[in-house]
């Protein structure tokens, strides 16, 4: 009963809240701008930041379990990795040392950094490592992100405390890429020997700070590790982070969550929305960090598995009727420049063909004219032996942001000017899932977030259209191409860096000219942060911010 | 027993009779027209948002779903008299456009929930005594849900949509109608006109529909009204909460849902959507409450 009536009177709050927001929209922020003198660049040590996070609070915090994004941004903060991404997009070593593979690539040798130890007191050693790939590997932990990383390893031995050795059923040249992400961050065995219950609640890493307690519904409090020891020297300082704690809230409605960062009651948030991000460029108080997520682009995939995009032609002439570029620019504010590629910004590996995702509507016309679907009826559709040309398109209300989905209805209205009836259903996630299990669908728009060129394979292989036990498939549209399995299972194989590279590009290439996608732009991942908080920047490689240089000014 | 007056069991001081405004003697006629003037600008105001469900074409300027992401979010002006929305969309077009969803929503479940009312209000007030008792608990079960929750369970089974929201509201507004209707009939069953029909008589059948449902249904007419713009305000509820029109229907809840993102940026997104439900809703309730002043008369 409770937890309906506030939506009853949700209305009548959005009501009081345009007032409200008529007074915030008038009133600067209070505090007063300290001046940026000679003291602005000594680093404070102490006091606590408040981090406001847009996401729904995980159910755990240990990003072995399930393991989806805002279990890596908070885990970014306590849990480090084997593997990491250096300022300038390297991939560089951190809880690992080194790494050597045998000349079949079916054996990886990991060395592990010695002298560092958990939070716990347990010292980080092989097997610690391997205590934390069979948690993850193993189905009572329920991992999937995590799980899915380390697919390919078949068996582990520990040759020494500071060795381990992993064989693989085959060769894999993402695995290093995978070892960076923090689904599969290493823990302390000791506390993973714990229930799940009391390692979801306070999971025991490497990294700067710690879980100090966790208020559900309220808030996640986490404290510095006084006896950090940063792996690698980074240009930041040496030693213990300079914040004390860090209270992690979750404030799921943008305009109270940037209305909260305006007056001050917290620090940084996440999730920050187009509008307030061009409204934040006109103070000087508050500052933006933009962190394109690693791993596919935002776009809409086109269902190639039924009518009427089991037609390639058709699939062409709906890509040449949708006006992004317009959309783009008047929703997100110059936030979100355009893509043209499979693959995200982030990605070293990213191909972009721009010219096949113009907007030309006369040709869409002659594309489908010629397809068979030239007649239109009363409502200005085309049809097709009776049949209107139809897309359905199921849109997740909690993956897409509010600019995406109007990005949706306006590729709708321009979509209709061209005679294609798009249905867009607003679903949650779950009936979401649904649709696309049932394959009720002709569009859809899913994110994935991965560390290298890899996920082409989980969004393109034709193995990737079979259901996991979940019922959730990856290759949302569904292509089966032979030639293009063939380019992603030598590329994920090969241990030639120059002849990756080319294969890769040979399937972007292939699924860019199959027209089986619209690349829209580059996964959004934006903080807006109080100019109170300095040295804001440094992101684990999934583009998840950590706080270990940053500092409050007074 | 005295000649019965239709009882409203409503706990609603709206519903309660006010002294009729009687105009002094020499008071004039301006008095009279102020002392009326909530009615007439309520009829007014329903007057138009009616004429542009049934016309919105005479009325609106703009073609509610046409896109213009150049002239997004523009302010009220000259140009757009009430702003534009994200995509450009004229804000004063749409809600035109859209009373015809709202006020026939809130007027189509308003209507579904006054005939289950009276079904089971006549059932419980004009049946046995154990159909009385049967129809009591069906109607405290269906109390003891908050009537939101029943609506969100309804469409959970059938789907988001326009038909069941209608179908949603309705039958969420139902059992407190049908108490109303059972205690009119009740009252009317023992009044000295059906107590002579009964003596003559007159079938129970002939009772029921020449004597006692005309004489319940005046109140319920002014329960409609009232329940209209309830109505109006619960539609635009679940599509504010996504369970409503799909996009890109310029439904008014939905509207407001969607400006809510842009409150600080664009408060003419959410304002106007949400004065058009303020203004139904509330000269419904002035409507009713005249009316309900006149029958009490």
């Amino acid at each position: 009963m409770n937890y309906v009536r506030p939506k009853a009177t949700r209305l009548f709050s959005a009501a009081a809240a345009v007032a409200a927001a008529l007074v915030l929209a008038g009133c600067a922020p209070a505090s007063p701008a300290p001046e940026s003198g000679s003291e602005a660049g000594t680093p404070v040590t102490g006091g606590t930041l408040v981090y406001a996070s847009g996401d729904a609070e995980p159910t755990c915090l240990d990003p072995h379990v399930g393991g989806n994004y805002p279990q890596a941004l908070v885990a970014s903060q306590y849990l480090e990795t084997l593997y990491t991404k250096d300022a300038s997009g390297q991939l560089i070593p951190w809880l690992a040392e080194d790494s050597t593979v045998s000349e079949d690539g079916l054996l990886r040798t990991l060395k592990i950094r010695e002298g560092i130890s958990f939070t716990d007191g347990t010292a980080l050693d092989a097997a610690a490592v391997k205590a934390n790939f069979e948690h993850l590997l193993d189905p009572e932990t329920a991992s999937s992100t995590g799980f899915l990383a380390l697919g390919k390893i078949a068996s582990m031995k520990v040759v020494n405390t500071t060795t381990l050795e992993l064989t693989l059923s085959t060769p894999d040249s993402s695995l290093l890429e995978s070892f960076s992400m923090p689904w599969v961050a290493i823990e302390s065995p000791t506390a993973l020997k714990r229930s799940q219950e009391d390692n979801c609640a306070a999971p025991v890493g490497t990294g700067p700070f710690k879980v100090e307690s966790w208020k559900k519904q309220d808030a996640v409090n986490l404290v510095r590790n006084a006896d950090y020891v940063q792996p690698v020297a980074t240009e930041g300082h040496d030693g213990a982070a300079y914040l004390d704690a860090i209270t992690w809230r979750f404030i799921p409605e943008a305009a109270t969550r940037y209305a909260a960062l305006q007056s001050g009651e917290v620090q940084i948030i996440d999730n920050a929305q187009p509008d307030t991000i061009a409204a934040a460029a006109k103070t000087q108080t508050i500052k933006h960090l933009d962190a394109p997520r690693p791993g596919a682009s935002n776009r809409i995939e086109l269902n190639s598995s039924k009518a009427p995009f089991n037609d390639a032609s058709v699939r062409e002439a709906f890509i040449h009727a949708v006006n992004v570029d317009a959309s783009i620019d008047s929703l997100f504010f110059g936030t979100a420049p355009r893509s043209y590629s499979p693959l995200s910004s982030a990605e070293p590996l990213a191909y972009s063909a721009e010219s096949l995702f113009a907007y030309d509507p006369a040709k869409a016309s002659e594309l489908l004219d010629a397809a068979g679907w030239s007649e239109r009826d009363a409502e200005g559709y085309r049809v097709k032996d009776g049949t209107r040309l139809t897309l359905t398109f199921p849109v997740s209300t909690s993956q897409s942001i509010p600019a995406e989905q109007s990005l949706f209805e306006q590729l709708q209205a321009t979509a209709k000017e061209s005679g294609f009836d798009v249905k867009i259903k607003l679903l949650d996630l779950s009936s979401w899932y649904g649709e696309l299990f049932k394959n009720d669908y002709n569009l859809v728009s899913a994110p994935y977030t991965k560390v290298g060129p890899s996920v082409l394979s989980v969004l393109f292989h034709s193995d990737s259209t079979i259901p996991a036990p979940s019922g959730y498939f990856a290759n949302l549209s569904q292509v089966k191409d032979p030639s293009l399995d063939a380019l992603l299972d030598t590329a994920g194989s090969t241990k030639d860096e120059a002849e990756r590279k080319d294969l890769y590009s040979q399937a972007q290439k292939k699924v860019l000219e199959g027209y089986y996608l619209l690349p829209l732009y580059d996964q959004q991942n934006h903080f807006l942060y109080s100019e109170k908080l300095r040295n804001v920047g440094a992101t684990t490689a999934v583009a998840t911010p950590t706080f270990f240089d940053s500092w409050l000014a007074n | 027993m005295s000649t019965p007056k239709p009882q409203l069991s409503l706990g609603d001081p709206l519903l309660t009779p006010r002294p009729a405004p009687r105009a002094p003697r020499g008071g004039g006629r301006m008095r009279r027209i102020v002392a009326r003037l909530p009615l007439i600008i309520s009829a007014a105001v329903l007057a138009f948002f009616v004429l542009s469900a049934i016309a919105p074409q005479i009325l609106a300027p703009f073609d509610p779903l046409a896109i213009n992401p150049v002239d997004a979010f523009s302010g009220p002006g000259a140009g757009h008299l009430l702003g534009t929305d994200e995509s450009g969309r004229d804000i004063y077009s749409r809600i035109i456009h859209g009373s015809r969803d709202s006020l026939l929503i809130g007027a189509a479940a308003t209507a579904i929930g006054l005939f289950l009312a009276l079904v089971l209000g006549t059932i419980a007030g004009f049946g046995s005594r154990w159909m009385d008792s049967w129809v009591g608990r069906i109607l405290e079960v269906l109390f003891s849900l908050p009537g939101l929750l029943l609506a969100l369970v309804f469409i959970a089974l059938a789907g988001p949509g326009v038909g069941t929201t209608v179908v949603a509201v309705g039958l969420t507004t139902a059992p407190g109608y049908a108490r109303m209707i059972r205690v009119q009939i009740i009252a009317l069953r023992s009044s000295p006109m059906v107590e002579a029909a009964t003596v003559l008589g007159r079938s129970p059948a002939r009772i029921l529909t020449t004597h006692i449902l005309p004489n319940a249904l005046a109140p319920i007419a002014v329960l409609g009204t009232l329940g209209l713009g309830q109505a109006v305000v619960w539609a635009a509820s679940l599509s504010f909460l996504g369970l409503g029109s799909p996009p890109p229907a310029p439904e008014w809840g939905a509207m407001l849902s969607a400006g809510r993102t842009y409150l600080a940026l664009a408060w003419w997104m959410t304002f106007f959507p949400g004065l058009a439900i303020v203004l139904v809703a509330a000269a419904s309730t002035v409507l009713s409450r005249t009316l309900s002043a006149g029958a009490k008369r």
